[in-house]
């Protein structure tokens, strides 16, 4: 017998005075004891509200509407909350995404493991401690992490915490919903570890939710892939990896590429920019460079008695008009610390910034609009850099009169101009929506127009895709290399992941701790990594072609 | 502990700048009590310079520099002497406000700290019970009391259960015909005297309490700690109050250090409805006499309980919250 068997599961939500959804449709799904299966799929896909159903924890308005979940010969779809409550021991765990919020702030990491062994008393008192030590010692972290507060624990520490928590129930199915995402490129890769070796020591059955199918595949030997609510494919990861059935699958599947590979391509993205300067574009929005001269930024020590904080130690480039170059590094690495002394929003604690004839480091508020008017950023995260109030139109109407100084009915074309330039067409239409009604690929679309507005020379992009689905992000990629191509405008990319790095940039920098450890073309220096921490970040990324090529893999 | 002592030092400064400030900003204000009684005396006829002498003695009018003056004052506030009332004459300003302080303090901080815990819990639980009647019925029950402006609320009770029904005395803090004792008897007079402004004021300041408790812990109940503390399968009462409650309540502490700190000087109203010789009754007297002594203690007094009221909610905050610890 399965130790759980989905049978035509169906969530839907109910949100009061609006159309309800079927998040998950009519799923099926048997899971055997000690498996290890990936859940995959993309935002709205209903792999998370899944993993939720199946562990009890959907909250209203999500409601399961249908279907079975049987989980060891009982059907817990229906049991009522205390006989559920005693079933989670020895039962269903959950690893939630942000494990850096998955604790109590005010309670220390011991009265945590003391709350669950008291709630259902199979840890004696006088063992509680010893045994809490035991479970840290699991997930790798000291017994001096129990008197402390979540507050004083970094988010990689913090995820282990919940991880050796969820343990302490003693489950016999664990589901990870995104157990790394909100994590730092080097520690996401450590807890995976981490969460590997634990399924393989303990033997208990592994769900991960993820919408990441590179670190799925890295991980599970069975792949279960979800769209629209229902599950599309379900196989062996090595037959996923190879032989992908779905064309949805296959979609997911060609977005992930060696950005050590001699040649990467990335489907709906063209290389159009000319490489290393070779011919100049049409038009040549950029003829001033932005020269970075030993700039060093130290911040004060955060409390009293620690230490000054070294963002940037000495970092010197070269942006030349219409080049694109990239800055890579972990988060503190100093890369948007960076930005922010180029945007004249920071100032250098030593050395120089010039963009054309301006010491950026030196501007008053009057000489910045100027500034901005050149160099104009775009945000990680589309879903907070737009008020939601406004619409598109109203949102790109404003820079365009107070940087290019049009009005009423020239403001208006300029705007729609804006929206045909980054592609969201027919444009009448999108600039009349509001926010919520746009996509996240398409919201992102919307910033960069907005950075457009005052026809920039240089775009500063911060993580521009990192919180998008992959299917939109080679769309969005795609944009900033015709904004390079066609308008001949600059682009510093920032960003942890080298494989967009290696697709829109010639140039790259890495930092670390500030430092820049390698810089060069970007290819040479992804293809032929010089330093060890390159090498590191390189590593980092998932690589199921390496797993199955090298044969070790079930 | 280094942070409570970090939070006495920063008390202890900031209490002697409201001191200081209430010595100077009375001497910036053009006139003197003296000419207030000098100019009231001139009605009735002229006033020769040896009536103008006797009265700025007996007013106590301070000579000197300035700076004896100040050391004087410091050393009078030190003492607690606030000098003589104008109004109660000869009556030290310290006896009156030690009559008045122990009535506020009892009646309207008693009734504050208890609407607090009252309305924090009715406001858990309707969290908790979220969209059930124990829900609906408090918070519009809450917010409907809270709409009505106090001082209205305040003569509503005196008129009905006071004036009409009889039911409640409508003045004073206990019988005319009782002598201040510890008997039970003498208590239980209180308490019936203390009744309906006490009422007014629960009443009116419970709503406020529900209404913030709940909407702050329908956020922390959403919050991912209080998720995985029930998929880990902790039992409902602890989820509620160890994780859900235990956090939405820091923000409304702070709402509770300023409802303490107005306790002395925001009962004028009500003492003035129900005639209660408390803080706020003395105050009302103090302006309308332009008894200066005595409004300057008062002020005081008002200052320094505010000052109180917040290092007493951020040693709580200390004691509730790691993170204000460090």
């Amino acid at each position: 017998m399965s130790l759980l068997e989905i049978q035509d599961l169906s969530v839907v939500y109910e949100p009061r005075g609006a159309v309800p959804t079927h998040a998950v449709k009519n799923a099926s799904l048997s899971l055997e004891q000690g498996e290890f299966v990936g859940l995959v799929g993309e935002s709205g896909s209903g792999k998370s509200t899944l993993g939720f159903a199946v562990t009890r924890l959907a909250k209203a308005p999500a409601r399961i509407s249908g279907g079975r979940i049987v989980f060891d010969g009982t059907d817990i779809a229906h049991l009522d909350a205390e006989e559920l409550r005693t079933q989670r021991r020895g039962g269903f765990a959950m690893v939630l995404q942000s494990g850096m919020n998955a604790l109590n702030p005010v309670r220390t990491i011991a009265h945590h493991f003391g709350d669950i062994f008291a709630a259902h008393g199979h840890v004696p008192k006088a063992r509680r401690r010893q045994r809490a030590t035991e479970l840290l010692d699991k997930v790798q972290l000291p017994s001096t992490v129990l008197d402390r507060y979540p507050g004083e624990l970094s988010g990689g520490m913090r995820q282990r915490v919940s991880i050796a928590l969820a343990l302490s129930l003693e489950p016999r199915l664990m589901v990870f919903d995104e157990p790394t995402t909100a994590l730092d490129v080097l520690v996401q890769h450590a807890v995976m570890d981490t969460i590997r070796e634990l399924q393989a020591a303990e033997g208990f059955t592994a769900v991960l939710i993820s919408h990441d199918l590179g670190v799925v595949l890295e991980s599970a030997e069975r792949v279960v892939v979800m769209h629209d609510g229902e599950i599309v494919e379900d196989g062996a990861s090595r037959q996923i990896f190879s032989a992908p059935a779905h064309p949805y699958t296959q979609m997911l599947l060609s977005h992930y590429a060696d950005p050590r590979a001699e040649v990467v391509e990335l489907p709906g993205f063209e290389r159009k920019a000319p490489q290393d300067g070779a011919a100049r574009p049409e038009r040549a929005a950029a003829h001033d460079a932005i020269v970075v001269d030993h700039v060093s930024k130290v911040y004060p020590p955060p409390r009293r008695g620690e230490q000054a904080v070294t963002a940037v130690d000495d970092v010197s480039f070269r942006l030349e008009p219409g080049a694109a170059m990239a800055l890579v590094g972990q988060s503190g690495s100093g890369k948007s610390t960076i930005a922010k002394m180029i945007t004249g929003v920071e100032r250098p604690t030593s050395g120089t910034v010039t963009f054309g004839d301006l010491r950026v480091d030196r501007l008053r508020r009057r000489q910045l609009k100027t500034l901005h008017a050149d160099v104009q950023m775009v945000f990680q995260d589309p879903y907070s850099a737009l008020n939601p109030l406004h619409t598109v139109e109203y949102t790109l109407t404003r820079p365009v009169e107070n940087f290019a100084g049009l009005k009423g009915e020239a403001a208006r074309e300029r705007v729609l101009e804006l929206l045909e330039t980054v592609g969201l067409t027919p444009v009448e239409q999108y600039a009349a929506k509001l926010p919520h009604q746009l996509s996240g690929g398409q919201r992102q679309r919307v910033v960069i127009a907005r950075a457009l507005a005052s026809n920039p020379q240089v775009l500063i992009a911060d993580e521009p895709v990192s919180m998008l689905d992959v299917s939109l992000r080679a769309g969005v990629l795609g944009l900033l290399e015709d904004l390079r191509a066609g308008l001949g405008v600059s682009l510093l990319y920032i960003t942890h992941d080298l494989l967009s790095a290696r697709v829109v940039t010639d140039q790259i920098m890495v930092l670390h701790h500030g430092r820049v450890v390698e810089s060069g073309g970007t290819t040479q220096v992804l293809r032929f990594p010089e330093d060890a921490y390159t090498t590191q970040l390189l590593d980092a990324i998932p690589q199921p072609a390496r797993r199955f090529a090298d044969g070790q893999a079930s | 502990m280094r942070y409570a002592l970090r939070k006495l030092g920063l008390l202890v400064l900031t209490l002697w700048a409201a001191v200081t400030l209430n010595f100077v900003i009375p001497r910036l204000m053009p006139g003197s009590p003296a000419d207030a009684a000098i100019a009231k005396l001139a009605q009735n006829g002229p006033v020769t310079p040896s009536v103008q002498a006797a009265i700025e003695a007996q007013l106590g009018m301070p000579g000197g520099s300035i700076w004896d003056q100040y050391v004087a004052y410091l050393n009078n506030v030190i003492h607690l002497d606030f000098g003589v009332s104008y109004t109660f004459f000869p009556q030290q300003v310290s006896e009156l406000v030690a009559g008045a302080l122990p009535w506020t303090l009892i009646m309207v901080g008693a009734v504050t700290v208890i609407a607090f815990v009252l309305g924090t819990l009715i406001g858990i639980g309707a969290a908790w019970k979220r969209g059930t009647w124990m829900d609906s019925l408090p918070t519009v029950g809450g917010s409907f009391l809270s709409a009505f402006p106090y001082f209205w609320t305040a003569l509503l009770i005196v008129f009905f259960l006071g004036y009409v029904l009889g039911w409640f005395p409508t003045s004073g803090a206990y019988s005319a015909t009782a002598v201040p004792n510890l008997s039970w008897e003498f208590l239980g007079d209180v308490l019936y005297h203390a009744a309906l402004p006490a009422a007014t004021i629960l009443l009116t300041s419970l709503g406020g309490w529900i209404l913030g408790m709940r909407n702050t812990m329908i956020n922390t109940l959403g919050d991912d700690y209080v998720t995985f503390a029930e998929a880990n399968g902790l039992r409902g009462r602890t989820v509620a109050i160890r994780y859900a409650a235990r956090n939405a309540i820091l923000p409304n502490l702070t709402g509770f250090g300023m409802a303490l700190g107005g306790v002395v000087g925001g009962s004028l109203l009500v003492e003035q409805v129900f005639a209660y010789p408390g803080v706020g009754y003395l105050l009302f007297n103090a302006v309308t006499n332009q008894d200066f002594p005595l409004m300057q203690a008062l002020f005081l007094m008002i200052t320094v309980s505010v000052l109180l009221a917040n290092f007493l909610v951020e040693i709580l905050y200390g004691v509730l919250d790691p993170r204000t610890r460090r």
